[in-house]
């Protein structure tokens, strides 16, 4: 295949689209709980759990239960950070690397004990995947944007509900008085406590999702170390995406459009190291990072 | 429909269940729960827990060989985190060890190929000063970054772990490649020259752990010098530190640079103390790790070496435990990652009892 044709982008794009979906839902969950000043290091570790919760529970009940047990041991590892961070008062970096650490090494040690190195793995069948009519023969965009599992189209449905509850919405509102002025929401009836917990709850199912979104979503299996740090990835879009959903989602894109391009760019005929294309999304995002560190608002009281 | 923040949610009744700990939880409480944590996943994988902790007792320190492993484990670890503390003193959260340890290793072990022809004292020394530059290097742009553009050191730190990675993997497939190594590239051997002695005959211990002891020292005099003290305040008052002539900048870059070039230290180790040779997974989490025993450490050179030692133990005892018995030796990162969660609970507490002790006193 080769770089200027059609059917390369059209792969490229696809591949784009289908990467960015646990992005964008770790990163849309993380935008919630950032919003609400808290900043949640543990994304990896709430993924990664997810995406074995997700396999597992696939294997009995089919896809649909594993994304759902994704979201169950995710807001389960969230309502755990919240009860060490807002009920506890523990530094949120510190429980969000405690976190992530026990995420990995949970999911590495529940999924050896289930399936001992050596031992043949499990393979489930993914998240179905719905073809638009029509739509999905559309050049170029077809496959990308009409022709995706039902996650996907979840998560495009996703990005307008959520910017609508953080600006529309009176739990919206709580949510960002929270995130930028605990002290004067409190003062004015805002039940801080439960907000952050709610909040944290909802970011920790996404993050669960994310991870299933992966290996229920696409993959069909589990392989130790399968979200490779995308959950710190998607912390890292939070901030491009300026705190927004749709900047989450934009972010989430390119991220991905970068890591599938490194994908497909080998059989494109570009002569790089296959490791730099690899390096490429790292790189770009880094890139995004201090391009736009100027112009960004933080949640005020984000961290403390 | 406007959505509501329900009442009563079986959560906040959890959560005031837990202040009402508040203050109630010392360390010990936080061991022994990591531990009967480890007890119920060794039940829950069918293994007897006191045969499981006996394992990993006995794998860590049972006899000389072993307990020369937990310390080999530990002395990285150490060297990481010894370099992170000024750091985080300062409330610079760099998660970058693991990519500065990686090219810390790669530099050094480039050096030492080259040179490889000098007596053994010099190239040591070369090794060294590669992997201190490597390091250092590796952390500059995330430094500068943060204290000139104000760029998140969490995030910028973390994305350049990821490229780190590539780029070793890169060199290590290309230009560093030995023939031969076929499954894992790995580069040539190091010169015997090259090499750090070893410490204890019949062991891997080598003498690397002379390095631990000497950073450690460093850190205790530096931790109570004029300059520790104002970056301590600057963690905690920067408006303060400004007026004791704390450079903001001056203090983000130079102690992201002292981190970056133990890592990088902590990488020739590896190559030039344990392996004898630059693989793929050099860095294997001990960046990470060494955050973690830095802050469980409490940000001091003592209690850096004890956390770096039992995480070392942990970490040998598990894979003994894997061995005897089966049972997968990530239960040790488990029961690191409660112990280090434990603590900062425990930790918050206690700070609060003393900000609720002085709040209570007149005046």
């Amino acid at each position: 295949m080769k770089l200027l044709t059609l059917a390369f982008w059209e792969v490229v794009l696809a591949g784009s689209v289908r990467l960015a979906v646990p992005l964008a839902l770790a990163a849309l969950g993380e935008t919630l709980v950032e919003r609400s000043g808290i900043l949640n290091l543990g994304v990896e570790g709430m993924m990664i759990m997810g995406a074995l919760a997700g396999v597992w529970a696939a294997v009995g009940g089919g896809s649909w239960a594993g994304v759902a047990a994704g979201a169950a041991v995710g807001a389960l590892l969230g309502a755990l950070m919240a009860l060490a961070v807002v009920g506890g008062g523990a530094n949120q970096v510190v429980i969000g690397v405690a976190l992530t650490l026990l995420g990995t090494g949970l999911a590495s040690f529940l999924f050896q004990a289930w399936i001992p190195s050596g031992r043949q793995g499990v393979g489930v069948s993914p998240v179905p995947v719905v073809r638009v009519p029509g739509l999905a023969d559309l050049p170029l965009v077809g496959p990308a944007l009409f022709a995706q599992n039902l996650l996907m189209y979840g998560t495009l449905a996703l990005v307008p509900a959520l910017a609508w509850m953080l600006r529309r919405s009176r739990f919206g509102l709580a949510v960002r008085a929270v995130g930028d002025d605990p002290a004067a929401a409190a003062l004015r009836g805002v039940a801080t406590a439960r907000v952050r917990t709610l909040t944290l709850v909802a970011g920790g199912a996404l993050a669960g999702v994310a991870g299933a979104a992966i290996t229920v979503g696409y993959l069909g299996s589990f392989t130790d170390g399968v979200t490779a740090g995308r959950g710190f990835v998607a912390v890292a879009i939070v901030i491009i995406g300026n705190w927004t959903p749709l900047g989450a989602l934009a972010g989430a894109l390119l991220f991905a459009f970068c890591d599938s391009l490194a994908l497909h760019a080998q059989s494109g005929g570009v002569v790089l190291p296959v490791e730099a294309w690899s390096a490429l999304p790292y790189l770009v995002t880094l890139a995004v990072l201090v391009v736009t560190s100027r112009r960004r608002r933080a949640p005020r009281a984000l961290g403390v | 429909m406007t959505p509501r923040v329900p009442r009563g949610l079986p959560a906040t009744r959890v959560l005031r269940a837990v202040r009402a700990l508040r203050g109630t939880v010392p360390v010990w409480v936080v061991v022994g729960a990591a531990v009967a944590a480890g007890a119920v996943l060794l039940l829950a994988v069918g293994a007897d827990p006191v045969v499981g902790y006996r394992e990993i007792v006995l794998g860590a320190v049972g006899d000389r060989y072993h307990l020369g492993e937990t310390v080999v484990r530990a002395v990285p670890v150490a060297v990481v985190a010894l370099g992170v503390v000024p750091a985080l003193r300062a409330r610079v959260f760099t998660i970058g060890s693991e990519g500065q340890l990686a090219m810390g290793a790669l530099a050094s072990t480039v050096a030492v190929l080259a040179l490889g022809t000098l007596p053994a004292p010099l190239l040591l020394a070369v090794g060294a000063l590669a992997g201190v530059a490597g390091g250092a290097l590796w952390a500059l742009p995330a430094a500068l970054l943060r204290g000139y553009a104000r760029v998140n050191e969490i995030l910028s730190t973390l994305l350049l772990n990821y490229v780190a990675g590539f780029g070793l993997l890169w060199l290590l497939r290309t230009a560093l490649r030995e023939p031969g190594t076929l499954t894992t590239p790995s580069s040539a051997d190091l010169p015997e020259a090259g090499r750090i002695p070893t410490l204890l005959p019949g062991t891997r211990l080598h003498w690397g752990v002379v390095l631990v002891l000497v950073a450690a020292a460093g850190l205790a005099w530096w931790v109570r010098s004029p300059r520790g003290f104002a970056l301590d305040v600057y963690g905690t008052h920067p408006a303060l530190a400004a007026r004791m002539g704390v450079r903001p900048a001056g203090a983000v870059v130079s102690t992201m640079l002292v981190g970056g070039a133990a890592a990088g230290l902590a990488g020739w180790v590896q190559v030039a103390g344990v392996q004898g040779r630059l693989y793929p997974s050099v860095a294997g989490g001990l960046g990470f790790t060494g955050l973690v025993v830095a802050l469980l450490g409490g940000l001091r050179p003592a209690g850096v070496l004890g956390v770096a030692l039992i995480f070392g133990a942990l970490a040998t005892g598990a894979e003994g435990l894997q061995v005897g018995t089966g049972v997968p030796a990530s239960l040790a990162t488990v029961v690191q990652a409660l112990l280090l969660g434990g603590v900062a609970l425990s930790a918050a507490a206690s700070h609060r009892r003393l900000r609720r002790g002085a709040g209570e006193r007149p005046g």
